[in-house]
């Protein structure tokens, strides 16, 4: 195409240059006006107008357009008819396509394309308009949604700016999907351009209209969205035409702050400073605009360190994120938070204004945290703040019921307009009993002190230490394995024990003793402990016997000690290793309760603090 | 006094011009030839007030609220005197706006009752319509002894009346006792390719004792002569001038959920004069 154009032009000039020389008048080449192009307004009449050509878009039924003889607005000799596929035809989704030009045509003196249509059963046109050239297409133009029902109607589509379409190839475009399954047709006649005296009053907007303000940095970039036209229609009401940012001139009210570029595209240069991004079209200004109060150079939240091994992450470039729903819910009717996104250096940022609550929601899947010890976030609060200012974050787990747990931060004055690193531990939130179904972060501003905040580097994380142990045993101590030949057992289901043995002698402790069934395996249960004794039928032999084995188990005591006991009494104690992650097994030699006389052993004692469990207590032999 | 000098139609001639402008095209302007009349301009406004000024208290009064059943057709708008409903612009317009407020809309309605009146002339206003569904404005006459014979025996003179879900078409129209409300004398005028609030128009009427003349833009398109109406010929008799936008009502129907607001009525001028005989 661009070498034609060229070699018109230049044939024009040529032929220009010529007839001025040979009227001998003065007039400069320059003041040549570009190649001008056909102003031919036709696009459809009859049949296809100079130089059009069809492309159906792809994933749509290729034969979708035909032209039909038969059904035409007004007996003229044909119409396009478009069918438009049942849901799962194999031949594609939807009809849709491209009427266009391989050279431009001069539409600036058109100010709208019009046309007439009926369908066979009233439906909804997905979208419809013109500007889709197969390319680049700078100037689409398009209705949404466009109504049609089983009479001829004529539909207008307003131009936002007719003076850019000097050299538009894409002349009529269309997309239509099926009505709940089921497909239509419809048809399509006498599509031309106009230029229109009932349609007025022209708006254009930006943002959809709103004035809006945003604390922002040097790195920020924002795309200028909601760009709309409206025009008066020729039934006083009003009809609104999506329109391609390049119908837009967007102005930027001190550059050395923000610039912005022709797609509407905002980024921050300078600062500290405000500045404000506008548009026009043509003369008339658009509704809306964007405040950047720029605070200069952005600190970017710190750099995670957590492996990413240990880390479930929502919301951070530092990790790979799971799928998440959304990261502003939007609950109505009483979050008032708005969302404000940014992204500095290629870093986005979770920007939350008019701050009340807020939601994070990851259903699909839901995660099993139940590994991670913790939740960290970032958080960075912009506005100063007043005292008393706390920050309040809840974790919820799906199930039957849900269950939630809160935490909440007091955020010292001092701590506003900087970055502020939270490490929620699981075991401080207290209400969230499981967390292998989590599936949403709220956060809060219970104090109504927190106008905004910004939020990076949201993961759970295991930070390396086992999980606490729970209060008591989920599953009973681990089954012994010594041959039962080599065992003299004292307590346990596995062995078979020297009968009569006191478990609850009473020597004055505070110890409370209760035996219990775990997972129906027999458990000794001492709560407050102080110290506690075994006081065995008679007098054992041990002097054969290599070690003593214990099962125990503590969630709290922090000190411990077992005694083997002969008459005298001679006894000697044992430090064992406490709090235990779970069941802690121990082996110890007999030697080390020398000098027990191990031929005459009568007792057993425990000694120290916290609520012990114990099981297979036994001696064995190598 | 200002004087100007407008043609008194001849209709024969009207009539051949036309028939040969439709023969070549041309503009309407260029052929309706109406017989010379001259005037003399005996009261205006151009509304040359500061922005939020009302208008000039000495020249207009307001009608107020919401008028019994909605001033008669059941419209929807209360008129107030606020300067957000009816104020100058500040360069050289009356604006009456309709606002939206939920569900209620505010307007305003202004009349030189009490203030001026006359009988027969040449009665004119350039502005440019409000539009959109359920909105009308009027530019209109009722004759100064409502207060004593009631309506319709007092007349009214419709000058300019528009549905806002037709912005092209502008009604003239006089209500007289056996021929009011839904049953008025009356003819419409619409504008081709354009529409009357996509800039300002002249509509004016010219009324003696035999007959009133209907102008858009200097255009005659409808002449009412005493003989032809079917009932009492109530227009001998001074009428003052109302100007208002209503919302609503049973001439108009309702706004819709698409009915773009607020809208403005833009009144550049009202002008009335008297015939220098």
């Amino acid at each position: 195409m661009k070498p034609n154009i060229l070699i018109r032009f230049t044939q024009l000039i040529t032929a220009a240059a010529f007839l001025a020389l040979l009227a001998g008048c003065e007039r400069d080449i320059t003041d040549l006006e570009e190649a001008s192009f056909p102003t031919n307004p036709e696009v459809f009449i009859d049949g296809f107008s100079a130089g059009l050509n069809y492309a159906a878009f792809g994933g749509s039924v290729p034969t979708a357009f035909s032209v039909d003889n038969d059904v035409t607005y007004d007996n003229s000799a044909a119409s396009m008819r478009i069918e438009v596929p049942d849901a799962n035809d194999p031949r594609g989704s939807f009809a849709g396509g491209v009427y266009y030009l391989d050279t431009g045509r001069d539409l600036s003196g058109y100010n709208a394309l019009t046309f007439w249509a009926k369908a066979s059963q009233s439906a909804t046109i997905g979208e419809i308009g013109l500007g889709n050239d197969l390319g680049q297409n700078e100037f689409v133009v398009s209705i949404q949604g466009l109504n049609v029902s089983t009479g001829w109607k004529k539909y207008i589509i307003p131009l936002p700016d007719p003076s850019r379409l000097t050299q538009e190839r894409g002349l009529f475009w269309y997309a239509a999907g099926n009505l709940d399954g089921n497909g239509f047709t419809f048809w399509i006649d006498e599509v031309k351009y106009e230029k229109l005296g009932t349609i007025a009053h022209p708006e254009y907007a930006i943002l959809n209209g709103e004035d809006q303000v945003e604390t922002s940095f040097i790195g920020v970039t924002k795309s200028i969205g909601g760009l709309t036209t409206t025009f008066n229609m020729p039934t006083g009401i009003n009809q609104a035409v999506s329109a391609a940012p390049a119908y837009f001139e967007f102005v930027s009210s001190d550059p050395s702050i923000a610039t912005v570029d022709a797609s509407g595209t905002v980024t921050v240069t300078g600062g500290p400073g405000n500045v404000e991004i506008t548009a026009h079209v043509g003369e008339v200004a658009a509704e809306g605009s964007l405040t950047m109060q720029s605070l200069g150079d952005f600190e970017q939240a710190p750099v995670p360190t957590h492996d990413p091994e240990n880390v479930i992450s929502i919301f951070s470039e530092a990790y790979e994120n799971i799928p998440v729903d959304y990261y502003n819910g939007y609950w109505e009717p009483y979050q008032t938070t708005q969302s404000a996104d940014f992204i500095v250096e290629g870093n986005r940022v979770l920007n939350y204004t008019d701050f009340n609550f807020v939601g994070i929601q990851f259903t699909s899947p839901t995660i099993d945290a139940s590994s991670m010890t913790h939740l960290h976030l970032d958080i960075y609060l912009p506005n100063p703040l007043n005292a008393g200012a706390e920050f309040n974050i809840e974790i919820v787990n799906f199930g039957e019921p849900n269950v939630s747990g809160s935490y909440t931060i007091p955020i010292p004055v001092d701590q506003a307009q900087q970055w502020i690193s939270i490490d929620v531990p699981f075991e401080d939130l207290g209400g969230l009993t499981s967390r292998d179904n989590l599936a949403q972060i709220i956060f809060l501003d219970e104090s109504e002190n927190i106008p905004g905040f910004y939020a990076d580097n949201i993961y759970f994380y295991n930070d390396g230490a086992e999980p606490p142990t729970p209060d008591e045993p989920e599953s009973p101590a681990p089954t012994p394995t010594h041959d039962a030949a080599n065992v003299t057992a004292i307590y346990s289901d596995s062995y078979d024990v020297i009968p009569g043995t006191n478990f609850f002698p009473d020597w004055g402790q505070a110890t409370v003793v209760t035996e219990i069934q775990i997972q129906g395996n027999n458990t000794l249960r001492y709560q407050g402990l102080n110290y506690q004794g075994i006081e065995l039928a008679s007098s054992q032999d041990f002097a054969d016997m290599d070690y003593l084995h214990l099962d125990f188990y503590t969630a709290n005591s922090t000190e411990l000690y077992v005694y083997l006991i002969s008459e005298g009494p001679v006894e000697t104690g044992y430090t064992l290793s406490v709090p235990t992650t779970g069941w802690s097994s121990v082996d110890i030699p007999m030697s080390a309760f020398a000098p027990v006389d191990l031929g005459g052993v009568i007792q057993l004692k425990f000694d120290g603090n916290g609520d012990i469990f114990l099981d297979n207590i036994y001696v064995h032999k190598e | 006094m200002k004087s100007i000098n407008i043609a008194k139609n001849n209709f024969l001639y009207v009539v051949i011009l036309l028939l040969w402008v439709m023969a070549i095209g041309c503009d309407r302007d260029d052929f309706q030839k109406l017989e010379e009349r001259e005037w003399n301009l005996v009261w205006s406004d151009e509304f040359d007030g500061e922005a939020g000024e009302l208008p000039d208290p000495t020249r207009w009064a307001f009608d107020l609220g919401t008028g019994e059943g909605g001033w008669g057709n059941a419209e929807l708008q209360s008129y107030t005197n606020n300067p957000e409903n009816v104020s100058m612009d500040g360069e050289g317009n009356l604006v009456i706006t309709a606002i939206q407020d939920g569900n209620t809309f505010t307007s305003a309605r202004i009349k030189t009752q009490g203030l001026f009146s006359q009988q027969y002339g040449r009665f004119e206003a350039r502005l440019k319509t409000p539009y959109g569904p359920g909105l009308w404005p009027a530019f209109w006459l009722l004759g100064d002894n409502i207060e004593t014979v009631g309506w319709p025996q007092c007349g009214e003179i419709d000058i300019m009346e528009l549905r806002g879900q037709e912005p092209h078409i502008i009604h003239g129209s006089i209500h007289g006792p056996g021929y009011s409300a839904g049953n008025p004398v009356s003819k419409s005028y619409a504008l081709v390719n354009d529409r009357f609030d996509a800039d300002y128009h002249v509509f004016a009427i010219e009324w003696d004792e035999d007959k009133i003349d209907f102008f858009v833009d200097d255009y005659l398109y409808q002449r009412i002569e005493n003989t032809d109406v079917p009932g009492e010929w109530v227009y001998d008799q001074p009428f003052f001038i109302l100007l208002n936008v209503a919302v609503g009502g049973n001439y108009v129907g309702f706004p819709t959920g698409q009915t773009p607001f607020p809208q403005q009525m833009i009144i550049d001028y009202v002008k009335v004069y008297e015939e220098v005989k």
